[in-house]
């Protein structure tokens, strides 16, 4: 347990130094996406009444976080294997486990600046009210986590080509065709169906949820479907992290 | 400390890049693996540190079984790999330092050792560079001095001198035998024979993943210790005392006992008038090995 302790908090620190040119580009790519979903998606509706208004604020934090952990993330890791930093990183004596914690740490840590932004730029410009759950710092968590572990699956599992591909259309998936910034039951049947297993309308679910508490309550399944991604995600990551040829 | 036995490794798509191979390696040894590319070189070391499972074989390492136990290999291994280290975002000394610590330095010893290896291997002056940015040499030395800055008992460098400058690359050598000093085994992958052969003890020739020629350099010579090279466009057939010959369009390369020194002088000028008689190296044992396989 010590040994796993001591390579997680140096492989934080190896993982922050190597990041930290990166992390002012993704404030600014995520402050960019804040402001132009809460902002400029406004501009395509007649009249932003306030379900609408509610959708998009709390879709821009929600996108944040996947853009961190389903685009950012993901690329990162395929341009790792691209330089050889995976391949090095498998030759050190330290748990595998101590490896992908320290990353999704990092990662985690990335998205906070931007998640944050991106509420309060909501706020400022529909003048909402909302009315914060306690289980908020938990589902942004389970949001981020899934986000990444999810991203870093594709990145572990599949060519570096592949994963930026899968990237891009997670991004258009994501922004376009799920139900973050508007309310599910405007598309068509058979997506409402592919959304109930995919886990974007989820994260949605739990980010709006967690901030506004509606009287129906916090629904628990949303959290459920989450976690069953975040464990597919992490087993992925794992199963190729430790594969021998 | 290690040993090796009947190790093969077919790959899924049906290469062998390991084909029966039977090795020891005792503590306070220099082993060099020479062999073309693709020769199995880099799977053998794969092996031992167990990121590659072996198809069949046996590795010993310390007692223990390293194919079972990989994450306890990788505590008693320091492995410098062929890819470049990754580098970005760290300067030289922040690189050395963090491997160090990875590998279960403590601080302060870590901070020592990595002050005397930037000072041994000549590389002080980008010790606080951004190391991305700095040449392919010191890229290499520091991802050397990235393994060995804690080093463990049996240490693998898979071509460590690549892209080294000759100064520095004997710089690199001087270190690989304090190591051996230490009574650690080295397991060193080079191209560069001519050098390796100051720094190694024993030498293992691989070819198409088998071991054809093994021995100290000075073993392997034996009995064609001395090389005759004579340029002439005449075929002409080898006499009895050379012991391999290739020839290189007009240019006829043979070895020979340093016994027959002195009939192979005379037999050259009969023939030509330019030729040359030298000690042989390892590498024209190894080329030859390597061409009769």
């Amino acid at each position: 347990m010590r040994l796993w302790l001591r390579s997680y908090l140096l492989l934080v620190r190896w993982t922050a130094l190597r990041l930290r040119f990166m992390l002012p580009m993704f404030l600014v790519i995520q402050t960019f996406l804040a402001v132009g979903v809460v902002i400029g998606f406004a501009f395509l509706m007649p009249e932003v009444d306030p379900a609408t208004a509610l959708h998009l604020s709390t879709g821009a934090p929600t996108l944040g976080l996947i853009v961190i952990g389903m685009v950012m993330a993901p690329q990162l890791v395929a341009e790792s294997k691209s330089r050889g930093t995976f391949a090095y990183n498998r030759t050190l004596p330290v748990p595998r486990t101590a490896v992908l914690a320290a990353d999704l740490t990092t990662w985690l840590a990335t998205g906070l600046p931007g998640l944050v932004l991106g509420l309060v730029t909501a706020v400022l410009r529909f003048d909402l009210r909302l009315h914060v759950s306690w289980l908020v710092g938990p589902a942004m968590l389970l949001v981020a986590l899934t986000a990444t572990t999810v991203g870093f699956a594709i990145a572990y599992a599949a060519p570096p080509t592949i994963t930026n591909l899968a990237s891009q259309a997670i991004v258009f998936i994501a922004l376009m065709f799920s139900p973050i910034n508007y309310p599910a039951d405007r598309l068509p049947g058979w997506l409402q169906a592919v959304h109930h297993v995919l886990p974007f309308e989820h994260m949605a679910d739990v980010v709006r949820d967690t901030l506004t508490t509606p009287a129906s309550g916090i629904g628990w399944l949303p959290f459920a479907v989450l976690a069953g991604w975040c464990v597919a995600g992490l087993a992925i990551t794992l199963r190729v992290m430790t594969r021998r040829d | 400390m290690l040993h090796l036995e009947a190790l093969t490794k077919t790959y899924r798509r049906g290469v062998r890049a390991n084909d029966g191979i039977t090795l020891h390696v005792a503590a306070g040894q220099v082993i060099g693996l020479l062999g073309h590319n693709g020769a199995g070189k880099t799977t053998l070391l794969s092996q031992v540190i167990g990121l590659v499972r072996p198809s069949s074989g046996r590795i010993r390492l310390l007692g223990r079984d390293p194919v079972a136990d990989a994450a306890w290999a990788r505590t008693v291994c320091s492995f410098q790999p062929q890819d470049q280290a990754p580098l970005t975002g760290v300067t030289t000394r922040q690189a050395i330092e963090i491997a160090g610590r990875l590998r279960g330095g403590s601080r302060a010893e870590v901070r020592r050792r990595t002050a005397e290896l930037l000072a041994d291997l000549d590389i002080e002056e980008w010790a606080d560079s951004p190391a991305e940015r700095l040449s392919g040499g010191v890229r290499r030395l520091t991802a050397f001095s990235m393994a060995v800055v804690t080093p463990g008992r049996l240490v693998m460098l898979d071509e460590p001198t690549n892209d080294v400058d000759p100064v520095r690359r004997r710089l690199l050598w001087d270190q690989v035998r304090e190591l051996a000093a230490e009574d650690r085994a080295i397991m060193l992958v080079t191209h560069n024979i001519a050098e390796a052969e100051r720094a190694i003890d024993h030498a293992v020739v691989l070819d198409h993943g088998r071991v054809v020629a093994t021995g100290a350099p000075a073993d392997l010579a034996a009995g064609r210790e001395m090389r005759l090279e004579l340029t002439t466009p005449a075929e002409l057939t080898p006499p009895a005392w050379s012991r391999t010959a290739r020839r290189d369009g007009d240019r006829l390369t043979m070895t020979l006992a340093a016994t027959d020194a002195a009939a192979a002088v005379t037999w050259a000028g009969q023939h030509t008038g330019r030729f040359s008689l030298n000690p042989a190296s390892l590498e024209d044992v190894y080329v030859d090995a390597t061409l009769v396989a």
